[in-house]
């Protein structure tokens, strides 16, 4: 709890700090700020976990696993997010403010024990990213995102909201472990609306994570926003969406299995090829990576289709690997978009000459997120379908491979764009910071592909 | 009960005019008059702070705001923008399947003793009041979080940017 009490005194703070026109200070307070919060969560480690005010949050490993790494993450684009403002608008302070805001959101998603709270933490992830998607106000495409992930996500919390209320009409509670009591106690007569209630809730929540039939928003929204806002709503958001996706699944809805898993199943499926086989065919890096985020959001749902035990686990290592090398592979797109102008393959020409270690660190992400072994892309692929295999269902590993061999294809364009297609240009001039969280996202990318096990057992 | 039926009636039938009517105008007023017999529903469930929030906010500010907004931005014919018959249908066929599950599942329930309430008086303002400070706390106290980020947002999108100097 205290950790979310840092969060929001830190956003308010940045806001002062705004207002006193302190811009120098604004990075270094948000960062330390964010790294006292991941000392906090530390500290909270290992011990027992209770429901907190009458059972609204409830911080145990996965909670706390799941927040740190949101936390990190925003570390990490906060640190690229040097340079990048301070071109576009005056208003630096705000920017950061909402950002932390959003992460506080996302934080509430991972750690709720009540739907009330589920509620509240995607309205504050999702409201601080509506505005945060239109920030470049002259910019046609950023207002048209900004106005699409606006009108598209207030009618997904519509069905948010509607489906809680059917589960609170069936079980009679908010609370998880109420909830949960309901299924558990009823195996027979477990009313028709909680069932209602959970395809509403698959329809909300798959939205906010992006999987397909309820993608349509997120090439647009990603293509549209700045790209560090891209870069924020891809791995912090998605996280969140993710766990908190799995904890109700997990918490409330295994016994009922049996109706929801087809479900999924379908949804599964229909994603990795709706984003894969797009994906094929973009033209713009921004626009592949948002179509191969939709399809990496596929991969993710393949834990709760296989919901189990080991569920926890393998979305935490699958979601870390992802959201490194997607750091990367926007963050090398702001620069060369700054040196080139251009987001397009071709911008990526002959990088290698130039730019060898950026683009050692494109080529460690990009094998990453196609699932190359030594790598940790590879290694959350293997978790995901190793769980999905002990559940038996052969087919969806047979059509994930296809997929896989997919997603290969357009990330090695990439890749021979940098080192085989020689281009005379000139070095693209690569700042501290973001030297800084190339390498760290590179080496836990390697680090993470050789001893899994450092990420394995924390839950 | 016929109360009840005859303003659910009225509500469905208002809510259906506001899909129906050509005019953008007329469409935000029946869509107002249908929040209006929302709020007859919560007195009749003895839901006296929701009616009056729904009344204040809903009807009267929301709405006014809508209807003001429509009026500035001048629709009409030619603004109109062009579906194409293939996303309608399967609008129309998405929007039967979720009314399908919805009116599946309400069909087997069992109908519970409509008047009976464990307490009556559970709407009532203090009630709620109590509720909210207590078991509700926490969610209460972090909506202001939300109210501020979307009060920033407000300010951040709507204000000018000044001069560069």
């Amino acid at each position: 709890m205290s950790a979310i009490i840092t969060l929001s005194l830190l956003a308010i703070l940045v806001l002062y700090l705004g207002l006193f026109k302190a811009r120098r200070a604004l990075l270094p307070v948000s960062l330390l700020g964010l790294v006292a919060t991941v000392v906090l969560y530390g500290v909270q480690w290992g011990k027992t976990a209770e429901p907190l005010y009458s059972g609204m949050v409830l911080f145990d490993h996965f909670a706390v696993v799941f927040s740190v790494v949101c936390v990190i993450l925003t570390i990490l684009v906060l640190l690229l997010s040097k340079d990048y403002f301070d071109k576009s608008s005056p208003h630096v302070a705000e920017y950061y403010a909402l950002l932390l805001f959003s992460l506080t959101g996302a934080v509430l998603v991972v750690s709720f024990h009540n739907l009330a709270m589920l509620f509240i933490g995607i309205e504050i992830m999702s409201v601080a990213l509506y505005i945060l998607a239109g920030i470049r106000k002259k910019d046609f495409a950023s207002n048209e995102a900004a106005l699409k992930y606006f009108l598209m996500g207030a009618y997904s919390t519509g069905f948010l909201l509607f489906g809680i209320a059917l589960l609170y009409g069936a079980s009679g509670s908010f609370d998880l472990a109420a909830i949960k009591e309901y299924v558990v106690s009823n195996p027979q007569g477990i009313s028709p609306l909680f069932y209602a209630g959970i395809l509403l809730l698959i329809v909300s929540l798959a939205f906010k994570l992006g999987a397909a039939p309820f993608h349509f928003w997120t090439p647009d929204v990603y293509d549209g926003s700045p790209i560090l806002i891209t870069i924020f709503m891809a791995t912090v958001v998605k996280t969140a969406a993710i766990a908190g996706f799995l904890r109700l699944f997990y918490f409330c809805f295994i016994p009922l299995q049996d109706f929801w898993v087809p479900v999924l199943l379908v949804m599964t499926i229909i994603t990795l090829f709706v984003g894969n086989l797009t994906a094929i065919v973009q033209q713009s890096v921004k626009r592949m990576l948002a179509y191969s985020s939709i399809s990496h959001a596929g991969y993710l749902l393949f834990a709760i289709v296989a919901i189990g035990a080991t569920s926890a686990n393998s979305v935490l290592f699958y979601v870390t690997a992802y959201s490194l090398s997607t750091i990367i592979g926007f963050g090398s797109l702001i620069l060369v978009k700054r040196a080139t102008g251009s987001e397009h393959f071709e911008a990526f020409n002959g990088l290698a000459k130039k730019n060898p270690y950026l683009s050692l660190a494109i080529a460690i992400a990009m094998l990453s997120l196609a699932g190359i072994p030594l790598t940790a892309g590879f290694v959350g692929k293997f978790m995901m379908f190793s769980g999905v295999l002990a559940d038996y269902q052969v087919l969806l590993v047979v059509l994930a491979v296809i997929n896989a061999a997919m997603g290969i294809f357009y990330y090695f364009r990439v890749i021979v764009a940098m080192y085989f297609k020689p281009l005379d240009r000139d070095a693209i001039v690569v700042s501290g910071p973001y030297r800084v969280v190339f390498f760290l996202a590179a080496l836990i990318t390697l680090l993470l592909g050789v001893y899994p096990a450092w990420l394995t057992g924390l839950i | 009960m016929s109360v009840f039926y005859f303003v659910a009636f009225l509500s469905i039938f208002f809510a259906l005019m506001t899909i129906f009517t050509k005019n953008p105008v007329h469409s935000v007023l029946y869509l107002v008059i249908t929040f209006f017999t929302f709020t007859v529903h919560y007195i009749l469930l003895n839901a006296q702070f929701l009616a009056v929030v729904n009344f204040i906010v809903y009807m009267g500010a929301i709405m006014v705001l809508f209807l003001f907004v429509l009026m500035l931005l001048n629709l009409n014919k030619d603004t109109e923008p062009l579906k194409s018959n293939l996303v309608k249908f399967m609008g129309v066929i998405a929007g039967m399947c979720l009314l399908v599950t919805l009116a599946a599942s309400f069909r087997l329930l069992q109908i519970s003793d409509p008047v009976v309430l464990k307490n009556p008086d559970i709407g009532l303002v203090s009630n709620l009041g109590k509720v909210l400070f207590s078991d509700f706390l926490l969610p209460f106290e972090i909506s202001s979080i939300l109210l501020l980020t979307a009060m920033v947002g407000a300010v951040l999108l709507a204000k000018n940017d000044p001069k560069k100097v």
